[in-house]
């Protein structure tokens, strides 16, 4: 029971370094970014490869982070001068090419079969330290990036893109650059998907294109709504529900004989889709936000 | 060679008709419908149905632009009717969640694998040097016909003028009488017929399976945007010069890489020219 805990809150934190990363570029800054799992599959396995090639995995972290911000400096740089909804297709977009390179190179990726034996750290501390160990370590990283962004919108950039996102013109009519700021936030929330890349593919152990669907991505949005757009807390929490809401899934599957897998997944997708519709048509505050913001 | 631009026209027509739809909506209700894909899977499997039951190619495209018809009809009427005063972001999000919410209700009574259309012979017409399977050219006549007919209600009945009224100007438009609920209705009514008879020619050419649609979304926004978001017109030649590059590149990229090269001419297009290549610039940005 223990470790089913430990493993619950070691993905909901996954999750939740996912949304705050989402939040800072669409909350704070207004960036629509609908391809936040191609973030996450780069760091992920950027990480696995570089750990599976006899690399330090600590090295990999660093990997992980770098070229996922990386992977998002061409995008940033289109984003400039696009609408929101032409920044949501790109990014969509960009997210579904991710997919299609890990799956068709497969020298580097080993295709659809995915990477298996990604290392795992803190191994040498026995099987039950080792999770404990991991979700301490998932934790930090979350705290971490939570003073990060803290820092980052209390600071003088931090009312520069809050204003971006309010009102792009008043902003350029003050004399203020956007575009910069824009791609900044960009990047670092890219680097911080990467991260939680790593954590996921180093926890698990095995990575595969099957683990990075667009799902992925609205699942993210659908966390951060629930906790309330423009809210570093609400996003926590939003991750929080999210595993719950995910793992009670997997529940109402004991309770329903005769429901293969396959089924579940059907289940799983509609219940997203009805819930994004059913926040977007009359909580789109979130659960908990508050209207004053948007 | 030649073979493969022939392909890739026919090819180029489907993303044509996607894309169409993509910017009827995006004209007239201003926001990208990323359900178009999922109405398309929803036509193609309402035409397998009525195959399966014994139907022939008239029941099939009756069946599949019915279900178009009606989802997207449902999908107005329950969600992006009570959207239209909120950002786009809402009623692009709320198109996602209809798309999965479609797709995970279809899969749950039709399950994830593959279904095939019977082959309807493989008769081959031979033109000169191009050789061009005969069910082919139905379809790509099917498919022209239906574009045919979308710009012909657009551009030469009363509904059709005050769809383009609409567009142009809402507020203008209702002040001149224009009952822009009938208007909508037409409009959902009409991407649902183009979406579902797409997705029975992209069924019959290729497989029913339940990311039909949506792995033609990518394409389709690349045609949208190459055409000109918000003009239809712009969107099915846009479709077809895409069809014709994706199939061109397949010799050195690959079959499976198709996708991302309309990804990759949608980056480029939209870094040279932010309003699409045939687009004007719309007065609110």
């Amino acid at each position: 029971m223990l470790s089913y805990l430990v493993a619950l809150l070691i993905i909901a934190g996954i999750y939740a370094l996912l949304t705050i990363s989402l939040d800072l570029q669409y909350g704070f800054t207004g960036l629509v970014n609908f391809g936040q799992v191609g973030f996450f599959a780069v760091g992920a396995y950027g990480s696995a490869l570089v750990s599976l090639s006899g690399a330090p995995i600590a090295l990999g972290f660093v990997v992980a982070i770098l070229a996922a911000a990386v992977s998002a400096l061409p995008i940033g740089l289109l984003a400039l001068r696009l609408r929101e909804e032409y920044l949501a297709i790109i990014t969509l977009g960009y997210s579904e090419a991710v997919r299609l390179v890990i799956v068709n190179e497969t020298w580097l990726t080993n295709g659809s079969q995915g990477l298996t034996g990604v290392p795992r750290p803190f191994m040498q501390l026995g099987e039950g330290r080792a999770d404990l160990a991991y979700l301490a370590l998932v934790l930090a990283c979350n705290l971490a990036m939570v003073l990060l962004i803290r820092r980052l919108v209390g600071s003088p950039f931090g009312r520069l893109i809050q204003a971006v996102r309010d009102n792009e013109t008043a902003a350029i009519a003050l004399g203020k650059h956007p575009p910069a700021a824009k791609v900044k936030t960009l990047t670092i929330g890219a680097g911080i998907a990467g991260l939680a890349g790593a954590l996921y593919g180093h926890y698990i152990g095995f990575v595969s294109p099957d683990q990075f669907l667009p799902l992925v991505t609205f699942y993210i949005w659908m966390a951060m709504i629930l906790g309330g757009i423009g809210s570093l807390r609400g996003s926590l929490a939003g991750a929080a529900i999210l595993v719950l809401i995910l793992e009670g899934t997997r529940f109402i599957r004991d309770f329903l004989p005769g429901v293969a897998d396959v089924q579940m997944a059907s289940v799983r997708l509609a219940l997203v889709g009805l819930l994004l519709i059913g926040f977007v048509l009359h909580r789109p505050q979130g659960l908990f936000g508050s209207m004053a913001r948007r | 060679m030649l073979n493969l631009a022939v392909n890739g026209v026919i090819e180029g027509l489907l993303i044509g008709l996607a894309a169409l739809a993509l910017n009827l909506v995006f004209a007239v209700g201003r926001f990208p419908n990323a359900a178009t894909g999922d109405f398309m899977t929803i036509g193609a499997y309402a035409g397998y149905g009525a195959q399966h039951i014994g139907g022939g190619i008239l029941a099939q495209s009756a069946a599949a632009i019915a279900a178009g018809v009606a989802t997207a009809l449902l999908a107005h009427l329950t969600v992006f009717r009570r959207l239209s005063r909120s950002p786009m972001i809402a009623a692009m999000l709320a198109s996602i969640g209809i798309a999965f919410f479609g797709r995970g209700v279809l899969t749950l009574f039709t399950g994830q694998d593959p279904k095939f259309f019977p082959l309807h012979g493989m008769a081959v017409l031979v033109l000169g040097p191009v050789r061009l399977q005969v069910t082919d050219a139905w379809l790509a006549a099917t498919a022209l016909l239906c574009v045919a007919a979308v710009l012909g209600v657009l551009h030469l009945t009363p509904i059709g003028r005050q769809m383009r009224a609409v567009a142009d100007n809402p507020v203008l438009a209702q002040a001149s009488g224009i009952r822009s609920r009938r208007v909508m209705l037409a409009l959902w009514a009409m991407v649902g017929a183009i979406t579902g008879i797409a997705g029975l020619i992209v069924a019959m050419r290729t497989t029913v399976n339940p990311e039909l649609g949506w792995d033609l979304l990518v394409p389709a926004f690349a045609a949208a945007v190459l055409g000109g978001v918000g003009s239809p017109g712009g969107a099915v030649p846009a479709g077809i010069a895409l069809g014709v590059l994706q199939e061109l590149s397949t010799p050195w990229l690959g079959f499976s890489y198709k996708t991302a090269v309309s990804f990759v001419i949608l980056a480029v297009i939209l870094l040279l020219r932010p309003h699409g290549l045939f687009g004007v610039k719309e007065a609110v940005r």
